[in-house]
């Protein structure tokens, strides 16, 4: 692991360990209860216990399915935009009101934001983490909207550069993750779901994730997908638009969709000297199909040939927040199983080289 | 009691509908009677299609709510809708009519109705097999009535046939394609599909104009084109594909129910840039859901054949009158074509067949009642779609009464995975855009030949749209004037 990707938490974990993306199932009822909010039919207060006791079931459902590394399943979160947008300073949400909580807020940057890391604040998702931190012995993965993507749904006439506004946004989200690292995070990962919609945009993509991750202490990782909005892709295409400019991104950790996709992109990872982990998607998050045990072992074998086992780490393609519980869940198990069976067929026992749970705080 | 007249534009104008002229008799009827009137529905329709499921007068029981214990509500004693077609209110029987229906509350077999069903939900009612027959024997019904299926639509033809609406939407298409193109994203194979092809003259249609247009641009889309015709009737399937035998290198045909597309082409998911379907939805199966004093409902049918009428179609086909439901059964699950070798004796050859089918059509009708509902996310509207979705239409718009268009949602949710992340849906059809209409007119359901008609639930497709990711947007049909049609379009939002 080089200085600038951060720490390497890796040794902590059994081998193919597993994790999830970020998100995970928001249950109808929920979804009803996010929109009565903003239709002030129940309180901020109430709706954060019901976030707690939703955040304390998805945690205990990741546990329960056997995973290594688990989140907080971004329940708190409306969307993968709004939770962070609304908390930048500079930010304007134009219309605060919604019919349905998912929808994106409208924001605007009427005048530009901070340049400088000094000159930024903290967006207050500590808090968000402690919580996680108090529920759980397990390692987590905090993860956050990347400046990229974020930087798509901000209207602004307050740059003649596009540019400048990503790296405001990426400054904000590194006293963020300083502040992350402070409280006792040490896993933190940027997502970029609105990056593959620009594939022309990735070099500006990465300089901003280099400006978050500066000087944060973290085991870093980038998600990129093809979009999940609505359970559905919102572009189509291939992975080599991340190349060779991802290789200078410094994060540990690549975490890419390959499931639904298949895994044709995978060639990249031998074009390429990728010599950093690969977060492999062995669950479709946008299908309901439970995948078997076989065949998300059968989909981390093929990984395995290009991509050394201590390098690996079995996930879903994106976040589960469009599947039903009961998949999700499923999915997961699934998940480990497959896991497990490489595992077996690697190192003769189904665990791996390490069973410790303790996470440091 | 209320009284709700929804063809308010009707009671202006020169030729004004006399409301008290029509009510009066009515009202005396009910005043006659020991009913409690304050709990009393009168709600006035002026049902527009000559050929429809109702009497001038039915009588709709309010069922009471489940007990704590969870035990079945009952008809609470008074509780009731009378609905009225004041199209038909000039009857000089009407009185009679009233006094007849009220008395069904004491004697339920006292209308001597022969029914052909249980109550039932809107959606599994007999009436829809009628509708799955017709377009199952469509041949034999356009035989025997001597008219083409389209004759029977608004205006006689399919819209989708309009030269200028086809140009626009193809050549939209090709801006996007070349946007793909231009970034390397666009792929080899390029799906449109539609469903509800019907005779394949719109196929033709829009086939040889593609085929034109690329050809002036010289882009070769034409060459990598797949067109996927999707139709419920192999009848029309089979003559849809001699009509585009110029394309057939291009062209697949799927027999398919409009309402699972996924089942047979799922392969295509998120390959599809156009889905295209004219005249389909307003015949799919759907219910009804009525908000009623703060109370949700939903509406149960029961279908049924008028004493008199029964009793003469029995005797116009040879057949017991206690053997007419039986041979209604077997019409309906075998078909005109084998109910000739299975009551020979009656239907001594398919033509036979057919007017016996054509005549209990015209003469079947349908009873309701409100039966309440324990919960919207316990209903479902259509595969992976509960009654939460309605949920703002109903809590927005006070007691009001609409379809739920179920058959429409579920092909609508069920179509929208096919769609390439740059794709579009596209429907014309008689939709309802504003909720408002619900107040205001008779939206279904009706006859049209051998099939039902009712208008789609536009709202309700809107919202469900926006949650599953799509903007839904609806215009007047762009390319005919006079016509209630309406044009939506669905595609990905944010």
């Amino acid at each position: 692991m080089s200085e600038m990707t951060g720490r390497s938490l890796q040794s902590d974990l059994p081998l193919l360990p597993t994790s999830v993306v970020g998100s995970y199932s928001v249950p109808e009822w929920l979804e009803r209860l996010k929109t009565d909010f903003y239709l002030h039919r129940i309180s901020p207060a109430h709706l954060n216990e019901i976030h707690d006791v939703a955040i304390k079931a998805a945690i205990k459902d990741q546990e329960q399915a056997g995973i290594d590394v688990v989140s907080d399943g971004e329940l708190r979160r409306d969307n993968d935009i709004d939770y962070l947008l609304a908390r930048i300073p500079g930010v304007s949400i134009l219309n605060p009101a919604k019919s349905y909580y998912y929808d994106y807020f409208e924001a605007e940057v009427p005048e530009p934001l901070s340049s400088t890391r000094e000159e930024s604040s903290a967006l207050g998702l500590v808090e968000d983490f402690v919580f996680t931190r108090s529920q759980t012995d397990r390692p987590i993965k905090f993860s956050f909207t990347g400046p990229f993507s974020l930087s798509r749904r901000i209207r602004s006439s307050a740059y003649n550069d596009h540019g400048d506004l990503v790296r405001s946004l990426a400054y904000a989200l590194n006293v963020e993750a300083r502040e992350l690292v402070s409280a006792g995070a040490t896993r933190l990962q940027i997502d970029e779901p609105f990056l593959a919609g620009y594939p022309d945009e990735v070099g500006l993509a990465i300089d901003a994730i280099n400006i978050v991750t500066k000087g944060v202490d973290a085991d870093w990782a980038l998600h990129v997908c093809y979009g999940n909005r609505y359970a559905r892709p919102s572009w189509e295409g291939h992975y080599d638009f991340l190349f060779p400019a991802v290789l200078d991104a410094e994060v540990g950790t690549l975490v890419l969709e390959f499931a639904r996709k298949g895994y044709g992109d995978l060639s990249l990872f031998s074009r390429y000297s990728w010599e950093r982990r690969l977060g492999l998607g062995v669950v479709d998050v946008k299908s309901e199909d439970v995948e078997s045990t076989d065949l998300v072992a059968g989909r981390i074998r093929k990984a395995l040939d290009v991509v050394p086992a201590d390098r690996l780490i079995i996930n879903p393609d994106c976040g589960l927040r469009h599947l039903p519980a009961a998949v999700a869940r499923a999915k997961l198990r699934a998940m480990v199983a497959g896991a497990a069976a490489l595992r077996r067929e690697l190192t003769g026992s189904p665990v791996g080289q390490n069973t410790t749970w303790t996470e440091e705080s | 009691m209320l009284v709700e007249v929804r063809p308010t534009k009707k009671l202006r104008g020169a030729k004004a509908l006399d409301l008290t002229a029509s009510l009066a008799p009515i009202v005396d009827v009910l005043c006659e009677d020991s009913l409690d009137l304050s709990r009393v529905r009168l709600v006035c329709d002026w049902v527009q299609y000559k050929n429809n499921f109702r009497d001038v007068i039915d009588v709709r029981p309010i069922l009471s709510p489940p007990t704590n214990n969870g035990r079945e509500g009952g008809a609470e004693e008074n509780k009731l809708e009378i609905a009225v077609d004041l199209r038909r209110c000039d009857d000089a029987q009407l009185a009679d009519k009233v006094r007849s229906v009220l008395a069904v509350r004491t004697d339920p077999n006292g209308l001597g109705r022969v029914y052909l069903e249980d109550w039932s939900t809107g959606t599994t009612s007999r009436i829809w097999e009628f509708n799955s027959l017709y377009w199952r024997f469509l041949g034999v019904w356009e035989k025997a009535t001597g008219r083409l299926y389209e004759q029977a639509l608004p205006g006689g033809e399919s819209d989708a046939r309009n030269i200028a609406g086809v140009h626009e939407l193809i050549k939209e298409m090709f801006t996007v394609w070349d946007d793909l193109a231009a970034h390397n994203s666009l792929p080899d194979e390029l799906y449109v599909i539609e469903l509800g092809v019907g005779n394949g003259n719109q196929a033709k249609t829009w086939l040889d104009e593609f085929a034109k247009l690329d050809a002036e641009r010289g882009t070769e889309y034409y060459r990598r084109l797949h067109y996927m015709m999707c139709d419920y009737s192999e009848h029309v399937l089979a003559l849809a594909r001699e009509n585009v035998a110029d394309h057939a290198s291009h062209v697949s045909s799927f027999p398919l129910d409009a309402t699972t597309p996924m089942t047979a082409l799922g392969f295509l998911r998120y390959k599809v840039f156009l889905v295209y379907i004219s005249n389909v939805y307003d015949n799919l199966p759907t219910e009804d859901v009525a908000q009623i004093g703060g109370h949700t409902y939903r509406a149960e049918v029961r279908a049924y054949l008028p004493k008199d009428v029964a009793a003469t179609l029995a005797a116009d086909f040879g057949i017991e009158p206690d053997s007419l439901v039986s041979a209604i059964d077997k019409l309906l699950s075998l078909g005109p074509e084998l109910l000739v070798d299975a009551l020979s004796g009656q239907f001594p050859d398919v033509a036979r067949a057919a007017a016996f089918w054509i005549a209990v059509w015209d003469a079947v009708k349908i009873e309701e009642r409100y039966a309440p509902m324990t919960g919207l996310d316990l209903y479902q509207i259509a595969p992976g779609v509960n009654g939460e979705m309605l949920r703002p239409l109903l809590e927005r718009h006070g007691d009001v009464r609409m379809q739920v268009s179920n058959g429409a949602i579920a092909s609508f949710v069920d179509t929208l995975p096919l769609l390439h992340p740059y794709g579009r849906l596209q429907c014309h059809d008689i939709f309802v855009t504003d909720p408002h209409q619900y107040r205001t007119g008779f939206l279904g359901p009706g006859k049209y030949d051998g099939s039902i008609v009712n208008w789609v639930n536009g709202p309700l497709l809107r919202h469900i749209g926006r949650r599953k990711g799509f903007d839904v947007s609806y215009a007047p049909f762009a390319h005919r004037t006079g016509t209630n049609i309406v044009t939506l379009t669905a595609q990905v939002r944010d």
